[in-house]
């Protein structure tokens, strides 16, 4: 029998103006409401009658997080529902934040990245098929994962980070701005809270049901961006199968600060090999010190996979890291 | 409230997944009422404080009550069910962190311990002394009506452990092997060294009566937690409380609570021992 | 990830009634009812919560005014074919991955598929069917004839609209960036260097006609 996956059941629907009026909604709401930015990762949840919601709170007419303005200390602030076309196109971000340009610009397809935004596209919920497809798994409240038995076709799943879950985090902006140290800015009921990006993101071991430390009622209303950094590199390289569509199998992003000659510091950041985007710390403190070399590279590469375990169908995900965490080094620019 | 969190598995079927979560407070509320009601109500027993002179002839001043071994157990029991609990509940009641392999190593440890105990109670201790037997149920009878205002009789003296004491072993002995075994059972769902995961080795619904069992003990261990520590800090217990530590309790205790015929303490033997600890 | 070892979660308290459904159960008959009854009030929500959106809106579709009753859950492509009799725009997937609902808001690309019609009320929606004027074709339009772009053609209002939009971003593309341009369409018959060839007369056409 053909399962039918077109028509979303029924929902209450609001368009609030501001962010209290969202909040304020969210909160009335709370985990029977669904905030909907662009809606890419959402409706297929609608569709397949998977999730399905009391309330949707539909964040279109929220202007004052829409936009890209410049912040304090000579960074950016970036409204969580700003499209990811505008982000990728903004001529400040090319400029000051290519890593960050390029992460957005190299999402999905170009009418994905006009309606998609970048909150919607940090906050974005793993792509495992098992758990999308409705299945009890973990993630989804239940006791089994699917995607870790001996039959099970986990391909895209993790090498590290799992506990229970091995699906992954499928952003591509995600790991760019863990790489940029980036701030997110969360408004709810009880006032306004702000998370380094690095630790806005929580595997399984911590929570399994959920992606971020999001829950009902907390709204994503800004991405800070701090200066960047004097004297920065940049790279930033996703592995996918078709150049256009596709999710991640493997993005590094990285940033070193060169003086000299020599890494002072750096930021090394994988996604889609976890639950969460990697920062590398033990790639970072290896190579600070030492030129951005092929030797170093190599280095921080075999650092990178250390304690990485495969799953039955996903070994490449380590040869992927290990070679692109040496790349990320030796040709940054 | 639900008893139970069900799920659709992949095949249509309406499967168990696992005990609700709403009987960790109704477990946690239960407990609190226990101990208020029983603080309030059950009248302090007055203690006579007269033993029998000649009973006390040829005992030492203490006596041993619990070796080395049973109170390493007892403690090494208590650390582990505390981890479990800890790393149990608290998750599912709002203070996360990465809970799962302490859980189980210390499900390990305390599978250990019970092996240990298991073993010490059939070979060195007397196994009939935790054995209800019909003087028991006299001695529950009595004490129940004594409790209820309803008889002035004095409760007669216990064996080594009171009828009371004996039943909350009973209890937390099977909730305890109910998570244990269950327990043992889930280390095949979740990656881990010492045994091989075989998440289909049973069919959903079977797993879901495991992950049930083992949610319904380890709540029922929430629930005789509080009351066993509730009844050790209590006063007129405190004395057994301390035995478990230092192994010894007084012969005026002993005479005042056991019947020496029930539970015989070797003194001349004994001595030594105890006074070392 | 979280340096945290600890973090404090407002989860807790009396749960509500949980019941994962499993993927059967989201299936076929729920949906299929649902659909058909799409327009009959029986599927909006019992109660009309306040400051929810009315179901009554007019949308600008094609520089026209169209009322339209639209059901809270309802999508663009939806509305656009079923309610306003727009099936130039074709439904391929369903799921942002084909490029066949391809339509404009405000002049840019997007899956009709994918958006709810609530969210494009005051957006000026372009279709296909609003690409000529007066009698005069598109200068896409008019390249897909001179090419004969297409094999089946199920893919081409997409595709058209995606040229619109590529056209009104970037005026002269080469070859590459307008196959970057137009990637988010596919094209089952696998026709993209016909495709191409039309998308590079297009803005030839459109060029000489600025
Ligand atoms: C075919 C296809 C291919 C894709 N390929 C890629 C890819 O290659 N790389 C990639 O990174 N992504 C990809 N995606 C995912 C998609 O790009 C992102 O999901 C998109 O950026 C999400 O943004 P959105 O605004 O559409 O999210 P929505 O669907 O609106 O929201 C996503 C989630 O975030 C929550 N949310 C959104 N905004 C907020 C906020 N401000 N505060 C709190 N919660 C919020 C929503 O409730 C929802 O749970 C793909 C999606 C599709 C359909
Ligand atoms: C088949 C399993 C078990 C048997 C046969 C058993 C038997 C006994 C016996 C005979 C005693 C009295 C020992 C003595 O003082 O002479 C005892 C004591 C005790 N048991 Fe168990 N028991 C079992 C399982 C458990 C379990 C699972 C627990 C944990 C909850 C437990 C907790 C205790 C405690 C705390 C004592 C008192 C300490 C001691 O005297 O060692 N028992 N048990
Ligand atoms: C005796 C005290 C114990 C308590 C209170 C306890 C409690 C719990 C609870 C509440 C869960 C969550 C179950 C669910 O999600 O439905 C759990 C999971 C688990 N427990 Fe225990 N448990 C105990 C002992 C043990 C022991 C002895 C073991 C075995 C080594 C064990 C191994 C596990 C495993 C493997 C899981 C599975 C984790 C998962 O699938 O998510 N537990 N326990
Ligand atoms: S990997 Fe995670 S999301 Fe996928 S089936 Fe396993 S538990 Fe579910
Ligand atoms: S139908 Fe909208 S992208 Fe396929
Ligand atoms: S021409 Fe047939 S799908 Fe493109």
């Amino acid at each position: 029998m053909a399962v039918i996956r077109d028509m979303i059941a029924p929902f209450e629907l609001y368009q609030p103006a501001g962010v209290d009026d969202a909040v304020r909604l969210m909160d009335q709401y709370g985990d029977e409401g669904w905030v909907l930015a662009g809606g890419l990762d959402t409706f297929d949840w609608f569709k397949d009658r998977i999730k399905r919601p009391a309330a949707v709170i539909d964040l279109a007419a929220v202007d004052e997080i829409r936009g890209i303005a410049e912040g304090g200390d000579g960074g950016l602030d970036i409204g969580a529902m700003t499209s990811l076309t505008a982000v990728a196109e903004h001529a400040d971000v090319q400029s000051r934040y290519p890593l960050l340009a390029e992460a957005a610009g190299l999402v999905a397809t170009p009418q994905i990245r006009n309606q998609g935004t970048l909150g919607g596209n940090i906050v974005q919920d793993t792509r495992c098929w098992y758990y999308r497809s409705g299945w009890p798994c973990y993630r989804a409240g239940g006791n089994i994962c699917y995607a870790s038995t001996r039959r099970a076709m986990n391909r895209e799943h993790c090498i590290m980070g799992a506990d229970r879950c091995v699906a992954v985090n499928p952003s591509d902006t995600a790991p760019a701005l863990v790489a940029l140290d980036a701030e997110m800015v969360v408004a709810s009921s009880s006032g306004e809270r702000t998370y380094a990006a690095a630790d806005f993101f929580i595997g399984p071991d911590i929570d399994i049901e959920r992606m971020t430390v999001l829950e009902p009622g907390d709204l994503l209303t800004r991405i800070v961006l701090p200066a960047p950094r004097e004297g920065a590199r940049w790279y930033f390289e996703k592995i996918r199968d078709r150049k256009s569509w596709d999710f991640s199998l493997v993005t590094v992003a990285s940033m070193l600060q060169v003086q000299g000659g020599v890494i002072q510091d750096a930021r090394v950041v994988v996604n889609s090999i976890a639950p969460y985007p990697v920062r590398m710390g033990a790639v970072e403190a290896a190579i600070r010190g030492r030129e951005p070399s092929e030797e170093t590279g190599q280095m921080a590469g075999e650092i990178a996979v250390e304690g990485a375990r495969a799953l039955r169908h996903n070994d490449y995900k380590i040869a992927l890291t290990r070679n692109l965490v040496k790349r990320s080094i030796r040709d940054a620019a | 409230m639900e008893f139970l969190r069900r799920a659709l598995n992949p095949w249509g079927e309406d499967v168990p997944i696992g005990v609700s979560w709403d009987l960790i407070w109704a477990a946690v509320i239960i407990g609190a009422v226990f101990v208020v009601v029983h603080a309030l109500m059950v009248p302090k027993k007055v203690a006579t404080g007269e033993i029998d002179e000649s009973e006390a002839k040829g005992l030492p001043e203490k006596l041993q009550r619990h070796t080395v071994g049973a109170r390493g157990f007892h403690w090494s029991m208590s650390a582990t069910m505390f981890a479990l609990l800890i790393t149990a509940f608290f998750p599912v009641i709002g203070i996360q962190f990465p809970w799962v392999t302490i859980h189980w190593i210390a499900g390990v440890l305390l599978i250990l311990t019970v092996i240990y105990h298991i073993y010490h109670v059939f070979a060195k201790q007397d196994f009939w002394t935790m054995w209800i037997d019909r003087r028991d149920v006299e001695e529950g009878k009595l004490g129940l009506k004594a409790a209820l205002g309803q008889s002035d009789a004095e409760r007669p003296r216990a064996g080594k452990y009171p009828v009371d004491q004996k039943m909350f072993h009973h209890v937390a002995m099977i909730a305890t092997l109910g998570a244990v075994v269950t327990g043992i059972l889930m280390m095949f769902r979740i990656d881990n060294f010492l045994l091989p995961m075989n998440t289909y080795m049973f069919s959903d619904a079977t797993w879901g009566w495991i992950y049930v069992i083992h949610g319904v003990c380890g709540i029922g261990l929430i629930f005789l937690v509080i009351a066993h520590v509730y009844f050790a800090i209590r006063p007129e217990k405190r004395w057994m409380t301390w035995s478990m530590i230092n192994g010894w309790i007084d012969r005026d205790r002993y005479l005042e609570n056991h019947d020496p015929a029930r539970w015989t303490v070797d003194g001349s033997s004994q001595r030594a021992e105890a006074e070392g600890d | 990830m979280l340096d945290a070892e600890i973090i404090q979660s407002r989860r807790g308290g009396f749960t509500r009634r949980k019941f994962i459904k499993g993927v059967i159960a989201a299936g076929a008959t729920a949906s299929a009812a649902g659909y058909l009854f799409r327009s009959s009030g029986v599927l909006a929500p019992m109660l009309s919560a306040q400051g929810a959106v009315e179901r009554l809106v007019t949308l600008n579709v094609n520089g026209q005014q169209r009322r339209v009753d639209v059901p809270k859950h309802e999508t663009l492509a939806m509305t656009l074919r079923y309610q306003l009799g727009l099936t130039g725009t074709k439904l391929g997937c369903d799921r942002a991955e084909c490029g066949a609902c391809t339509v404009l808001l405000d002049g840019v690309t997007h899956y009709g598929c994918s958006i709810l019609t609530h969210t494009v009320r005051g957006r000026e929606v372009t279709t296909i069917e609003g690409l000529e004027d007066d009698g005069v074709l598109h200068p896409v339009q008019q390249a897909v004839i001179d090419e004969g772009g297409f094999q089946c053609a199920f893919c081409a209002p997409g595709f058209v609209m995606s040229m619109v939009g590529m056209l009104d971003k970037n005026p002269a593309p080469t070859r590459e960036e307008a196959a970057v341009l137009l990637s988010g369409n596919l094209c089952r018959c696998g026709d993209y260097d016909k495709i191409l060839n039309t998308a590079m007369r297009a803005a030839e056409l459109s060029r000489s006609r600025a």
